[in-house]
């Protein structure tokens, strides 16, 4: 069972999200601010951290402060980002920090448990949100530069990767995704994977300004 | 016949109300006496005109040829009748803002009025007064231009480009005045009227220093009340996200997506995130503000649940067909399956694409009876017509519709 640190700073969403999850992972505790959370995940070692991207305490930079923080432990910890705010800057901020996935407070507690399981197993979790806003952020709708030639590239998206992240944005599940393309789902989430490394590892300044730009919708 | 004429009577009867214009000549004071009263506002004008001139000409000639004193107040008499009017007449109802024409020049001429009584000056100062006759006068004229030029013509839209040289001349001809006359007191020993120089003197000092100041200083009031409102709003937004926003999601994620209490407090959510962010969003008036618009309206009479995600930019709603295609599938996808929507719209410089998917039961797009217009007719027909495309998709994990719309291509 998947040992989680949930990390937020209002004490019903804890409590609430605790009892949905129910028997699906083993919650180790939870943490309602930056400092305290990376205390907590420096010595319980969780397999996950549900994160919330809105934290006080600490230097004010919130979840992804967290994430930063506890950077040395990303080998064995994953975060998960958890939250309300659909801005670009907090979504691409705290992936960008080494979280492996968004999902917003909105969702059920089977759809959490099961992206939990995805996180813990090192694959990623986008919503469509978050797909579009890959898409949007390499500039794949705008036309500019054609796709990728090999899935190494850093600053851009493979076709493959393109067509996944679209399917994603759609409302499709990994397992659909799957049937759609023809390709197995490990292949899926192979790539969804590679978009997060490149998400988190490309140094386009531009990501950064698209996200500044977009601010909060 | 009487009947129908009497209203008629009694409304003539009726005298407009005593009101001063918003673009006016001087003071919009004979354009409201003349409509009030039912007289050409020129001829009310005129009269007021002819009676400031005959009593300015009396008064001059009575002072210089009499040395009386007295004549100055009645020859003032028209100009205080008018200034009378026009402090107490309202102005006309606007809003508070608009700005204020007038057709005179009325710092110009003011500073012309200052410059013809100091002509007078080598007349007067023969006359046996205490203080030459014009000087004091001629000096309130030429404060009354600058003060005039930095309130009045500063907000004037036609006068702010020439209301500071107006200023600046008068501030120079109230220094030279005085200088003038203080040369001529010391020449004639004239304690008073030394004094009186010295005044005039540091007027004209304070007219070139003080406006600036002014201006600069409530531009910086205003300034920080501005700072101020932006600060405290960014306050209440931030406080509003961590604390009512985070309710509501948690509400919706207890009480289930199809629930009565969670599309309330999702339509809640979105009502307040278009509040605290509003004018954030650079592209409003576009097609995702447009889909959110629907979504927000759907949540709120189905019970849904729509994510809309977008990409790319559209500055525009691109066709009314792609927009009203897309909100019938949206409606269908509320009214028939319910539960979690997604909505997908992408733009790129070639089409506009746009996506709607619901986890229904789905249905067989080809058994919906002729009757029913919904997608044959609203969805496909209506992007065919626009050189577009629609195709639905449906099983039983739900039901896709998707629409594109080359751009560029449409009529």
């Amino acid at each position: 069972m998947t040992r989680v640190l949930i990390v937020d700073d209002h004490s019903i969403f804890r409590t609430g999200l605790r009892t949905d999850l129910g028997d699906a992972v083993e919650v180790l505790g939870e943490a309602g601010d930056v400092d305290a959370a990376v205390a907590a995940i420096a010595e319980l070692r969780p397999e996950v951290v549900l994160l919330d991207v809105h934290l006080p305490g600490g230097a004010g930079g919130g979840g992804a402060e967290v994430v930063r923080r506890s950077a040395a432990l990303l080998g064995e910890v994953r975060f998960l980002a958890l939250s309300v705010s659909d801005s670009a800057e907090d979504v691409v901020g705290v992936i960008r920090a080494g979280a492996r996935g968004y999902i917003t407070k909105a969702t059920s507690g089977v759809e959490v448990a099961a992206a939990v399981a995805t996180v813990a197993a090192g694959d990623a979790v986008f919503s469509p949100r978050l797909a579009g806003f890959v898409l949007d952020a390499f500039g794949t709708a705008a036309g500019a530069p054609a796709v990728a030639a090999s899935d190494d590239e850093l600053d851009r998206l493979s076709a493959r990767e393109q067509e996944v992240m679209r399917l994603i944005a759609r409302g499709y599940a990994y397992k659909e995704v799957a049937s759609h393309l023809y390709i197995s789902i490990k292949t899926v989430e192979t790539h969804v994977s590679s978009v997060l490394r490149k998400l988190q590892l490309s140094s386009r300044h531009e990501l950064t300004a698209w996200a500044l730009e977009r601010r909060l919708l | 016949m009487t009947a129908a004429a009497h209203p008629d009577a009694a409304a003539a009867r009726v005298r407009p109300p005593l009101v001063r214009p918003r673009e006016v000549v001087l003071g919009g004071v004979s354009t409201a006496l003349g409509r009030h009263l039912g007289a050409r506002p020129e001829v009310v004008r005129i009269l007021f005109a002819a009676v400031t001139l005959a009593g300015g000409a009396y008064a001059v000639a009575a002072v210089l040829l009499a040395g009386n004193l007295f004549a100055e107040a009645i020859g003032a008499a028209p100009v205080l009748l008018y200034l009378w009017f026009w402090a107490l007449v309202p102005r006309e109802a606007g809003t508070p803002d608009a700005p204020r024409t007038r057709r005179v020049p009325v710092a110009a001429v003011l500073l012309g009025i200052a410059g013809g009584l100091a002509l007078l000056l080598p007349f007067t100062w023969r006359l046996d007064q205490p203080v030459p006759l014009g000087l004091v006068e001629s000096a309130a004229a030429a404060v009354l231009a600058i003060v005039w030029a930095t309130t009045a013509d500063a907000r004037d839209p036609q006068r702010a480009a020439s209301a500071p040289v107006v200023r600046s001349l008068a501030a120079g001809f109230l220094a030279l005045l005085g200088l003038a006359v203080l040369l001529g007191a010391f020449v004639g020993s004239r304690t008073l009227v030394a004094i009186v120089a010295v005044t005039v003197v540091l007027l004209g000092a304070a007219a070139f220093v003080l406006p600036p100041l002014i201006a600069r200083w409530n531009a910086r009031a205003a300034e920080r009340a501005a700072l101020a409102r932006e600060e405290q709003r960014s306050e209440i937004a931030a406080h509003l996200h961590d604390s009512v926003l985070q309710t509501l999601a948690i509400i919706q994620n207890r009480a289930g997506a199809g629930s009565e209490i969670a599309r309330i407090a999702r339509a809640q959510e979105r009502e307040l995130r278009d509040w605290l962010f509003a004018g954030t969003d650079p592209f409003a008036g576009d097609l995702a503000t447009e889909l959110r618009t629907m979504a927000r309206e759907l949540e709120l009479a189905y019970a849904v649940r729509i994510e809309v995600v977008t990409v790319g930019e559209v500055s525009e709603v691109e066709s009314a067909a792609l927009a009203g295609a897309a909100r019938e599938a949206l409606v269908n996808a509320a009214r028939h399956a319910g539960g979690d929507v997604t909505v997908y719209a992408e733009a790129t410089p070639d089409t506009v694409e746009v996506f709607v998917r619901d986890r229904g039961a789905g249905f067989d797009p080809d058994a919906v009876p002729d009757g029913r217009l919904g997608i044959r007719e609203s969805i496909v027909g209506r992007m065919t017509r626009a050189g577009g495309t629609a195709a639905v998709e449906s099983g039983p994990e739900g039901t896709e519709v998707r629409i594109a719309l080359p751009r560029g291509g449409r009529a």
